[in-house]
C-alpha cells in the first residue's frame, strides 16, 4: 500500500526542492480528485432524491466536476512527466478558476466565500515558489475586484490588502522552511562525507593492521631462530615453527603452557634447567647464555617487551642453535692448549741451550758468540711473549681466564717489574723509574701474576714507542676504596684520532707499525681485558711528541670479599 | 757429600738443560723420563734433596706422583719444584710444592734458584 502510494507520488527529479514541491502537488491533486468524486456522489444523491439543486445548477456542477477531473489528470501527467512549476501554475490557476465560480459574486467579493482565495495564495508559496504567493494574491485580488465591479459593488480593498499580507506571511514562512531544509541538507551532506571518510580510514587501518600482522607472522615463521613469546606470568602465548625443530617437541606442548612446564622436559640437561629456572624466578634477561637441549647446544637470550605506555607485556625468548659453534669453540680451546704446550716446550729448550752457551757452560766463547747467544735468547723470549699474548687472548675470548685474588705487596709488584724490564729499558738508553704514593696500603688484594702482566705490557709498550727520556711507573690512591697504576712515558705520543682504537685487538697505531715495532698489537688489548676482569678501568691521554699516560683505576678488594671466593670472571 | 737431585721430565732437551743447571750448582743429577719409572725410583729408598717434577708425564701424572711424595715421610725434607707449562695447573698444586716454575723456565733462573737452596758445604 505504502509502495503503491510512493509510486503514485513519485516524481522524476533529483533536485530535493523540486521533488518536495511536486510530491506535495501530487498529494493536493489526489485530494482534489477525491473531493471531485465526493462532489459527484453528492450530486447523484441529490438528483436521485430530487432535492435542493435546480437543473441548471446540476449541469453547472457536473461541468465543474468534469473540468476538475480532466484538469487534475492533465496536471498530474505534466507534474509526473514534464515540469513541476508548470503543473503547479496550472493547478493553482485551475483552483482559482474553480473558486471563482464556487459561489455567487456577492459572496465571493464581499461575503462568506471571500476567504476561499487565501488557499491558492498559501498553496502557491509551497508548491510553486515562495514569491508565487504574491502573484496569486494579485490574481485573487483582481478577481475579487472584478466580481465586485461586475455587480456594482465597492471593491473590498481591505480583503485585497489581507491577501497581500497573507502572501507576505506565506512567502516568509516558505522561505524560512526552504532555507532550513537547505541547511539541513548541507549538514546531512557533510555528515555523510564525514561518515564516508571515517569508514574509509577505519577500513584502511584495519587493512594495514592485517598486512602488518601477516608480515610479522611471516617473518616469525621464516627466521631460523626459535622464538617463544611469554606473557608476564611466563605463559607461552606464541611460538614460531623453528622452535619445534630446535627443542624437538611439538608446538602444542609449548603454546599455552607455562615455561616451568616446558623446561620440565626430559631432553633438557639438568644444569641448563637450573639456568632457565633462575631466569624465570629472578625475572632477569640474561643475554646469550647456553643450554643443552636434546643433544644440541642452544644459546638463549630473553628480552622484556614493553608497550607504548611502558607497561611490561611479557618476555620474548630467542633460541639459537649453537651446536656447531660450541664444537668449534671446544676444538679451538683444545687446539690452543696443545699448541701452547707444544710450542712452549721446544722454545724452552732453545732458550735453555742458548743460555747455556751464553753462560759458557760448555767452555769459553768469544764476544761475538756470546752476543749471538744473547740474540737467540731475546728472540726466543719475544716469540714466547707473543705466544703468551695469543694464548691469553684466546682464553679471554673463551671466557676462561679468571682473576685469582690473594694478598699482594705493591712494592713487590714494582720489584718484579724492574727485574724484568730494567734491562730492556737500559738497552734502549731509557730510564725506568717507579714510585709508590704514601697513602697506598702496604698490602692489597689482587692477582699478582695478572697485575705483573699488565705492568709489563704497559711498560713494554712505553719503551717500544719512546726513543729518549723516562718511563715512569706510579702506584697511587685515587680515592676511597680504589687504587691505581700510572705509566707515563716521554715518547712520540698517540694521535688523537687513534686514541679510541688503541685497545683494539690486533691493532697498532699507523697500521703498518706492527712491522717496525714487532708484536701482534695484543698487549694493550690484553691490558684492557684484564683490567675489565678486575672490575677496573683504564684510560689514556697523549700528546704527540710529548708522551703518553696510561692510568688504571682498580677497586680495593676487601678480605671478606676475597674469602667468600670472590671471583671476577 | 754431593746432594742428589731428581729431574722427572719427559722432554729430553728440557731434562738435559735442567740437569746441566743443577749440575752446575753442584748437585748429583738423575733424570727420569716418565711417571712409572719415577714411582719405582721413589719407592727404591732414594733420598733426593730436590725433586724437579713435571706435571704432564706419561703413564703416571705429576699430580699423582706429588701426592704419593707428600704422603711419604722419607721425603719430608725434600724440596719439591714443580715445573709446568700450564700456569693454572701450577696454581692448583702451589700449596703442595716448595716452588712452582712455569715454563718457559730459564736456565739461569733455575740455576740461581737451586744455588740458593743448596746447603752451604
Amino acid at each position: 500500500m505504502r509502495e503503491y502510494l510512493d509510486n503514485i507520488l513519485s516524481v522524476p527529479t533529483t533536485d530535493p526542492d523540486d521533488s518536495r514541491r511536486r510530491r506535495v502537488l501530487n498529494i493536493l491533486l489526489i485530494g482534489t480528485m477525491v473531493a471531485a468524486i465526493l462532489g459527484l456522489a453528492v450530486l447523484i444523491a441529490n438528483t436521485a432524491t430530487k432535492q435542493a439543486f435546480s437543473q441548471s445548477e446540476t449541469q453547472l456542477l457536473l461541468a465543474g466536476i468534469v473540468a476538475i477531473t480532466f484538469g487534475v489528470l492533465g496536471i498530474y501527467q505534466i507534474n509526473r512527466r514534464l515540469s513541476g512549476s508548470i503543473a503547479a501554475l496550472f493547478f493553482l490557476l485551475l483552483l482559482t478558476a474553480i473558486f471563482s465560480f464556487s459561489d455567487t459574486p456577492e459572496q465571493l467579493s464581499n461575503g462568506r466565500s471571500l476567504f476561499i482565495f487565501t488557499l491558492p495564495i498559501a498553496i502557491a508559496s509551497l508548491i510553486l515558489a515562495p514569491s508565487a504567493s504574491f502573484l496569486f494574491a494579485a490574481i485573487s485580488g483582481g478577481i475579487v475586484a472584478l466580481l465586485a465591479l461586475s455587480i456594482d459593488q465597492n471593491v473590498n480593498v481591505f480583503a485585497i490588502i489581507g491577501f497581500f499580507m497573507l502572501a507576505l506571511i506565506s512567502w516568509l514562512s516558505a522561505r524560512s522552511l526552504e532555507s532550513a531544509l537547505r541547511e539541513l541538507r548541507i549538514i546531512n551532506t557533510n555528515l555523510d562525507k564525514v561518515v564516508v571518510e571515517r569508514t574509509e580510514a577505519l577500513a584502511a587501518s584495519l587493512e594495514r593492521e592485517r598486512i602488518e600482522a601477516g608480515r610479522n607472522q611471516a617473518i616469525l615463521n621464516s627466521i631460523a631462530d626459535g622464538v617463544i613469546v611469554f606473557d608476564t606470568e611466563w605463559m607461552a602465548i606464541l611460538a614460531n615453527p623453528a622452535v619445534k625443530g630446535m627443542l624437538e617437541i611439538p608446538l602444542e606442548l609449548i603454546v599455552d603452557k607455562n615455561f616451568r612446564e616446558i623446561i620440565g622436559h626430559p631432553k633438557l640437561a639438568p644444569g641448563s634447567r637450573r639456568l632457565l629456572y633462575a631466569m624465570i624466578e629472578h625475572d632477569t634477561q640474561p643475554l646469550g647464555f647456553r643450554i643443552e637441549w636434546a643433544g644440541k647446544t642452544l644459546s638463549v637470550s630473553a628480552a622484556q617487551v614493553y608497550n607504548d605506555r611502558s607497561e611490561n607485556m611479557g618476555t620474548v625468548t630467542v633460541f639459537r642453535d649453537f651446536t656447531r659453534e660450541a664444537e668449534v669453540e671446544k676444538l679451538k680451546s683444545t687446539f690452543v692448549a696443545i699448541v701452547s704446550h707444544e710450542l712452549r716446550t721446544p722454545l724452552n729448550a732453545i732458550l735453555g741451550y742458548a743460555e747455556m752457551f751464553k753462560e759458557t757452560v760448555y767452555g769459553p766463547m768469544n764476544d761475538k758468540q756470546v752476543n749471538m747467544a744473547d740474540r737467540i735468547i731475546k728472540n726466543t723470549q719475544r716469540l714466547l711473549g707473543l705466544i703468551n699474548d695469543l694464548l691469553d687472548q684466546a682464553q679471554m675470548e673463551a671466557g676462561k681466564l679468571t682473576i685469582q685474588f690473594a694478598p699482594i705487596r705493591p712494592s713487590e709488584l714494582l720489584e718484579n717489574l724492574h727485574g724484568v724490564m730494567d734491562k730492556t729499558a737500559s738497552d734502549k738508553g731509557l730510564r725506568l723509574t717507579s714510585e709508590i704514593e704514601d697513602n697506598l696500603p702496604e698490602s692489597l688484594n689482587g692477582d699478582a701474576a695478572r697485575l705483573h702482566q699488565i705492568l709489563v705490557n704497559l711498560v713494554n709498550n712505553a719503551i717500544k714507542f719512546t726513543d729518549q727520556g723516562t718511563v715512569r711507573v706510579r702506584l697511587f690512591c685515587p680515592g676511597e676504596n680504589k687504587w691505581g697504576i700510572e705509566v707515563v712515558d716521554t715518547g712520540r705520543g698517540i694521535p688523537a684520532v687513534d686514541l679510541p682504537h688503541i685497545f683494539d685487538t690486533f691493532r697498532q697505531v699507523e697500521g703498518t707499525a706492527t712491522r717496525v715495532h714487532g708484536g701482534f698489537g695484543l698487549g694493550l688489548s690484553i691490558v684492557k681485558q684484564l683490567v675489565n676482569l678486575m672490575s677496573g678501568e683504564v684510560n689514556v691521554t697523549s700528546t704527540v711528541d710529548e708522551g703518553t699516560t696510561f692510568t688504571i683505576t682498580l677497586p680495593m678488594v676487601t678480605n671478606e670479599a676475597m674469602e667468600t671466593n670472590w671471583r671476577i670472571s | 757429600m754431593s746432594e742428589l737431585a731428581l729431574i722427572i721430565e719427559d722432554d729430553e732437551d728440557l731434562a738435559s738443560i735442567f740437569a746441566e743447571a743443577l749440575r752446575g750448582v753442584g748437585f748429583v743429577v738423575e733424570q727420569i723420563p716418565d711417571g712409572k719409572l719415577a714411582q719405582e725410583r721413589l719407592r727404591s729408598g732414594v733420598a733426593p734433596f730436590i725433586i724437579l717434577l713435571d706435571m704432564h708425564l706419561p703413564l703416571i701424572s705429576g699430580g699423582d706422583l706429588l701426592s704419593s711424595i707428600k704422603q711419604d715421610e722419607r721425603f719430608s725434607n725434600t724440596m719439591i719444584i714443580i715445573t709446568t707449562a700450564d700456569a693454572r695447573m701450577g696454581e692448583l698444586y702451589r700449596d703442595q710444592a716448595d716452588f712452582v716454575m712455569v715454563k718457559p723456565i730459564s736456565f739461569v733462573q733455575l740455576r740461581d734458584l737451586t744455588a740458593r737452596l743448596k746447603p752451604k758445604q
